[in-house]
């Protein structure tokens, strides 16, 4: 398991080293009834214990040559933060509901939302340790202001075009910003590559809507039939005209999902590949991005299909495949990082993110 | 005695060790080391399943236990809350239980708790936040989508007059009550609107379209039944607890999870709206009966106004109000109580 420093050809040795999960579904199973329980009990209390007991299974149960990743957040302060932004989230909401003006408002979170991600990251970093030493994350806000609202609105107005310019940024910006110890990750994601990820994203694309279109009028004619019964025949021809649009925006939304999805796991593997730690070890990804989409869709069919209750088989699912897709090429033995103060960020805004389903961490 | 391996402060450094003692007085051997360490216990990661404990000692130093070391044992937390826990956690007969009362749980909370809470923080919710959102909404609406009254003086007096004999009768209990007339143009049309702090908009189309003062009555009841019954802020609330009981629920789901289920709760929003329309219909039927009004006749109105849109006569998952026949039905239903009792 440890390498034996008295060889000294180990410290020259590239090893190829793979991420595992040793999780299984029943095990989590357990967690997530028993956190789904305390949570409805305790009104929503018992949530900021469950999502700390929720990352220390995933994160505990994650391995990388013999050793496991921790999660360090404590469930008060998690607690406090979530009070924080919901409170701040229901008075934003009551202001607009009293006068549309206070929309205004939104500009303040635009700002202010460079500093927000940055003091996320720090924290989400900051709470994950590896063989004794933590991560950290040291953001500029006009660096996290260009990567993540200028590069995005360029991209939308470009209609993607310049979509993996802005993937390029994003990933750079984080990887430039991650720290492992006193050691630095680099992150210089191919700009060549990231568009022949988009190349295959737009023909993924075509097919998608193809096959989702066909999937949405085939319904749509499915529930026309069915509730011909109960309405009049210029209902149901209005329906019948009505149908194939439902069901091609219905289709489009769901291809565009997809698409993202593909899009995203592509965009993974190229910044993962180009990634290096301590100018010597190297990240690795391998996301299949079809494999990826089925793997999320048919996790969303079957937790729909069964309630819920199928939940924690997805999430032990797709965290399996990406951990077994992720990896690491080492330049030697991972025994000599040495931790270091860094800032601490800002619970609140990692619950900020947490609440409003922001996530950059595929 | 506890098997595992050290990391030294700020180390990633690994070397395998034994941990001895009491917790209180900490032996640490180092394999291939000369003097056991005495380090001062810190913390000790609480169990979950699969992870090993770590210990974290003052000066840094981290020793991991071997995966199945009798941790509890060694420090004798057999009994703390995350010790049982763990042990519940795995244990399969357990869980089971756990499920059927979390779904049991869900499900009277869905069905009684949302409801009972929304309505509890309604009553509570203070009058001048909810004058300001009758303030604000009204300015919104004024400057979007009504025009000022086209009726002549003598039918807004009379209206007015109308309106007083009702809210007298409604009697004093929550907001004040107060009739506003509009012209509802092109979007809007024949409508009546009651905003949570007893604001009631009557459009001009509305009283166009009734063939007797009983029949504009009957919708004002109906209004003022959505005002004193809180129904906007209960509906407000609801929402807010449904969205709240989908993040427990779907806590660690993916965005693809949470959007859908999301979705689905909106629709069910829909027939929490039905349900406070019929609510408002038999307030409407209780308030026209103690005034001497004619008790049906605003369905007949009703019709009216849905008879260019015939969807507006059966109920579906997606309408907002309930079908017109099963309104007709549950009025005459509430009427026939009426005479009874
Ligand atoms: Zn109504």
């Amino acid at each position: 398991m440890n390498t034996n420093e008295a060889v000294p050809l180990g410290r020259e040795a590239r090893r190829e080293l793979s991420f595992s999960f040793t999780g299984s579904a029943t095990e989590y199973f357990g967690i997530w009834i028993v956190n789904l329980l305390l949570s409805l009990i305790t009104l929503g209390i018992y949530t900021a214990w469950a999502k700390v007991r929720r990352q220390r299974y995933f994160y505990g149960n994650t391995w990388l040559d013999g050793h496991n990743f921790e999660y360090h957040a404590r469930p008060v302060k998690i607690l406090i933060g979530r009070i924080i932004v919901l409170g701040l989230l229901v008075l934003y909401n009551l202001l607009v509901l009293i006068s549309p003006f206070f929309s205004f408002l939104l500009i303040f979170y635009i700002l202010a939302f460079p500093w927000i991600l940055n003091k996320s990251m720090a924290f989400n970093a900051r709470m994950t340790s590896y063989r004794n030493v933590r991560l950290n994350f040291r953001g500029s806000y006009w660096g996290a202001f260009f990567s993540f609202i200028v590069m995005p609105i360029v991209a939308l107005v470009s209609l993607g075009i310049l979509a993996p310019l802005a993937s390029r940024y994003a990933y750079n910006y984080i990887g430039r910003h991650l720290g492992y110890g006193t050691a630095r990750f680099e992150t210089q994601a191919p700009l060549k590559a990231l568009y022949g990820n988009l190349g295959a994203t737009i023909i993924f694309v075509i097919l998608a809507a193809v096959v989702c279109g066909a999937i949405g009028l085939a319904l749509s004619a499915g529930i026309g039939s069915f509730s011909y019964g109960d309405m009049g025949d210029e209902e149901f021809a209005r329906l019948l005209a009505s149908g194939p649009l439902v069901a091609g925006l219905l289709g489009a939304y769901v291809a565009l999902a997809l698409s993202y999805v593909f899009y995203a796991a592509g965009v993974r593997n190229i910044a993962y590949n180009s990634t290096t730690l301590d100018g010597k070890h190297r990240m690795t990804s391998n996301v299949g991005r079809l494999r990826y989409v089925w793997i999320l869709v048919s996790n969303l069919i079957v937790t729909i299909l069964t309630v819920g209750l199928m939940r924690p088989w997805a999430a032990v699912r797709s965290w399996r495949y990406l951990a077994a897709s992720t990896g690491l090429l080492a330049a030697g033995p991972l025994d000599d990082f040495v931790d270091e103060a860094a800032p601490e960020g800002n619970v609140g805004a990692a619950e900020f993110f947490d609440i409003e389903g922001i996530d950059f961490g595929l | 005695m506890i098997e595992g391996r050290y990391f030294p402060p700020a180390s990633s450094a690994v070397t395998s060790a034994v941990l001895s003692g009491t917790p209180e007085a900490l032996r640490l051997q180092e394999t291939g080391g000369q003097e056991p360490m005495m380090p001062v216990l810190q913390s000790v990661s609480d169990p979950v399943a699969g992870v090993p404990r770590k210990f974290t000692f003052a000066d840094g130093g981290v020793f991991e236990a071997a995966p199945g070391a009798d941790v509890d044992g060694f420090l004798g937390t057999h009994k703390s809350f995350f010790s049982r826990l763990t042990r519940f956690e795995a244990n399969l007969k357990y869980i089971a239980l756990a499920a059927m009362v979390t779904i049991g749980l869900l499900f009277v909370a869905y069905r009684h708790g949302i409801p009972l809470l929304a309505s509890g923080a309604a009553v509570m919710t203070p009058a001048p936040i909810v004058a300001a959102i009758d303030f604000g909404t009204l300015e919104t609406v004024d400057r979007t989508l009504f025009e000022p009254t086209e009726l002549p003086e003598k039918r807004q007096e009379a209206l007015r007059a109308l309106f007083a004999e009702l809210s007298f009768a409604a009697g004093k209990k929550g907001p004040p009550l107060q009739l506003l007339l509009r012209k509802g143009g092109k979007t809007i049309g024949a409508n009546a609107i009651a905003l949570p702090g007893g604001t009631i908009i009557v459009t001009d189309e509305l009283v166009t379209l009734a063939a007797t003062d009983d029949e504009i009555a009957g919708v004002m009841a109906h209004e003022i039944g959505h005002v004193r019954e809180r129904h906007s802020l209960q509906q407000i609330y609801r929402v807010l607890g449904i969205g709240f009981m989908v993040a427990l629920v779907g806590g660690d789901a993916s965005q693809l999870v949470d959007d859908v289920v999301t979705q689905a709760s909106a629709v069910q929003t829909l027939v929490y709206s039905r349900e406070f329309e019929t609510s408002a219909d038999l307030y409407s039927v209780d308030l026209m009966s103690r005034v001497g009004r004619d008790p049906v006749s605003f369905v007949d109105l009703l019709d009216r106004i849905g008879k260019d849109d015939e969807a507006a006569q059966e109920t579906y998952w997606f309408s907002t109000h309930p079908g017109m026949k099963e309104r007709r039905a549950a009025v005459e239903k509430k009427i026939r109580e009426l005479a009874g009792g």
